[in-house]
């Protein structure tokens, strides 16, 4: 087993954002720790808007790490997600992480995976692919919006992914209309696979409900209020189905979903 | 120049320095090692510890508000036991004064932490009084200086002579009164403040933003009211008052010294930056050596009002 990497405090600069949906945005910050970060399934702690702006760092995927810069991607939801898509280019920012196990330490031996992400769980599909490519392990990428104008640029998507499934809940823009479990649970009758999903929580829910039914392993980002991300807080703590609790920061954000207690969460 | 002299004093108890970490920002004392080393500070006042674990309150549990925090963490905790037999000694090993935060549903329960505690070489204790007294139908027990002098009697006879501070709920009419009780108990100091009590409300969906319905409020927003109980405990106590709520800087821990407090604790700002509790100890030192002056005696209670 690998150890966690140690999470540090680094600096970097927002070096350019672009935007991919009508509130989702692609952010690259440049930072001399940038490699410290490759850590798939992780992810950090951000801040960089004017003072007094929010109070706590908020916490984002690690979307991808590309020359000498981390990748996020980051959904309009708040003040400090509203703060940080609009930074002009050069903006200082504050990094603290990589945060959590990283999945070459959850899952030192991968298979070959369907990845499933609902919305901006999108964020952390990237440098799983890339860490998947890498293991010589296949991959396909099923994502799922509510409707069109959160779709993310399919040429954007296309240019990282290249295995995808887009589904569109209202039929509203691209890809085939209805529920992103819908393809998967056929891809999943033709071929079980073991299954990483990000997205909402009644989203995570239903695929463990499908690997269940399908005798894989359902491997989830957990969604939780974080304050801290370094395991002291306690903010982030879950139920476990065997009794005892997860602290998502420090133990996740990666869990297989099955040991959730999904009823008490 | 020399070196100022920082060291603090809580009754028998003499400390480095007067930056303590907050109960429930630190953990266990040594999960942040790497960013703050527990060894460099006052003290770390671990998570608050019961008598057997408690598995604390459903998500979501904590809610950003204008200048603070709110949590509803229910003291999740591993419990006494598990603590002392595995988090106190490599703690204790790292070279760090340690206080146990500890929480009781009834004096009876305060007695006997403090009896598990007493054979240890944890250094103090830190009794947190902000919990619901299940005999009183859930009422804290921090409002009543009767519960509060009930509790540190406890403390005092059970403890096997260890120093304990009762620490302080702010929500109450006379908080002087209150401190009044645990300094005529035996405290070795009190510290000041816990949360504060607090609702958020989630408009949309017609119910609390907690999981656990009511919370507690926690930095910047707090400050002046805690600024406010510490100068008034300092005013009326003879033991020393440790302060605390909203500090976020060597400034604001400053701001508390000469409100009267004889040391600081460090909470949110933790979560935040967890070199915080030392980056606010390395400012105090410069701040010291700007004003010229050797120690914070000549600053400590010399807010005149
Ligand atoms: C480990 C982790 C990784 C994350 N990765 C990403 C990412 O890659 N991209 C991205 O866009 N977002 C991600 N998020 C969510 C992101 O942190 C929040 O959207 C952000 O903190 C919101 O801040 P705000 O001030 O804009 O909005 P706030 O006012 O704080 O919140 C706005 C709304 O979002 C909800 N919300 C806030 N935080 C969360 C959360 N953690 N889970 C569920 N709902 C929440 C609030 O209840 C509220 O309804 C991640 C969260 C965690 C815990
Ligand atoms: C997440 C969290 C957990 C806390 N847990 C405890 C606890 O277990 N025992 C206790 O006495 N105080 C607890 N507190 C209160 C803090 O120790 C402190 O009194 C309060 O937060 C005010 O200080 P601050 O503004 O610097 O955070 C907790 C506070 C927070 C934010
Ligand atoms: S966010 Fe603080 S313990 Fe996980």
């Amino acid at each position: 087993m690998t150890a966690s990497p140690a999470p540090l405090i680094a600096f970097g600069r927002l070096r350019a954002g672009r935007r991919l949906s009508a509130d989702t945005f692609w952010l690259d910050v440049e930072t001399p720790a940038a490699e410290s970060f490759r850590a798939p399934g992780c992810f950090l702690k951000l801040r960089g808007w004017p003072e007094p702006g929010p109070l706590l760092d908020r916490p984002f995927s690690l979307h991808r790490v590309q020359a000498g810069g981390l990748q996020l991607l980051i959904r309009r939801v708040g003040p400090a997600t509203r703060l940080l898509c609009g930074l002009a280019p050069g903006r200082p920012l504050k990094i603290t992480g990589p945060l959590g196990r990283p999945l070459t330490e959850i899952i030192p031996d991968p298979a070959d995976f369907y990845l499933v992400a609902g919305g901006v769980g999108l964020a952390p599909m990237a440098l799983v692919l890339d860490w998947l490519r890498e293991s010589g392990r296949r991959s396909r990428l099923f994502y799922g919006e509510r409707s069109g104008r959160h779709q993310v640029d399919p040429a954007w998507l296309a240019a990282w992914a290249d295995d995808f499934t887009a589904t569109v809940d209202d039929g509203s823009g691209y890809g085939r209309p209805g529920l992103v479990t819908e393809p998967l649970a056929e891809a999943l009758a033709r071929e079980p696979r073991p299954i990483l999903a990000c997205g909402p929580p009644p989203l995570l829910a239903a695929v463990t409900g499908l690997a269940e039914r399908f005798g894989v392993a359902p491997w989830v980002w957990l969604e939780a209020g974080m304050a801290c991300g370094l395991g002291v807080c306690l903010s982030c703590s879950l139920p476990l189905k065997e009794g005892g609790r997860f602290k998502v920061c420090r133990e996740g954000p990666v869990a297989d979903g099955r040991t959730l207690d999904w009823e008490a969460a | 120049m020399k070196e100022p002299d920082l060291t603090a004093r809580l009754g028998p108890l003499t400390l480095k320095n007067p930056v303590l970490t907050a109960s429930g920002t630190f953990g266990y004392g040594l999960e942040l090692k790497d960013f703050c080393p527990p060894a460099a500070l006052g003290a770390v006042i671990v998570k608050g510890l019961s008598l057997s674990p408690w598995p604390g309150n459903p998500g979501p549990r904590m809610f950003e508000v204008p200048g603070g925090l709110m949590n509803s963490i229910g003291l999740e905790n591993m419990g006494v036991e598990a603590f002392v037999t595995r988090a106190l000694p490599p703690l204790l090993a790292a070279g760090a004064t340690v206080g146990v935060n500890i929480l009781g549903r009834s004096p009876e329960e305060y007695g006997r932490l403090a009896a598990r505690l007493a054979g240890t070489e944890a250094h103090f204790l830190e009794v947190n009084v902000s919990c619901p007294n299940v005999a009183k139908g859930g009422a804290a027990f921090g409002g009543d200086p009767r519960a509060v002098d009930e509790i540190s009697r406890a403390v005092r006879e059970m403890g096997g002579g260890k120093p304990f501070l009762v620490k302080l709920t702010p929500l109450v009419s006379d908080i002087a009164a209150v401190a009044a009780a645990a300094e005529g108990a035996g405290a070795a100091a009190v510290s000041l403040i816990n949360t504060l009590p607090g609702l958020a409300v989630d408009l949309a969906r017609r119910r609390p933003r907690l999981g656990g319905g009511l919370g507690g409020l926690s930095g910047p927003a707090v400050k002046p009211l805690a600024l406010r109980q510490v100068w008034l405990c300092a005013q009326a106590l003879k033991i020393p008052v440790v302060g605390l709520g909203g500090i976020m800087t060597a400034e604001d821990a400053l701001e508390f010294i000469l409100a009267g407090a004889e040391a600081v604790e460090v909470g949110t700002a933790t979560l935040i930056d967890p070199r915080a509790p030392l980056t606010i100890l390395e400012g105090l030192k410069d701040w010291l050596r700007r004003e010229g002056l050797p120690n914070l005696g000549q600053i400590r209670g010399a807010l005149r009002i």
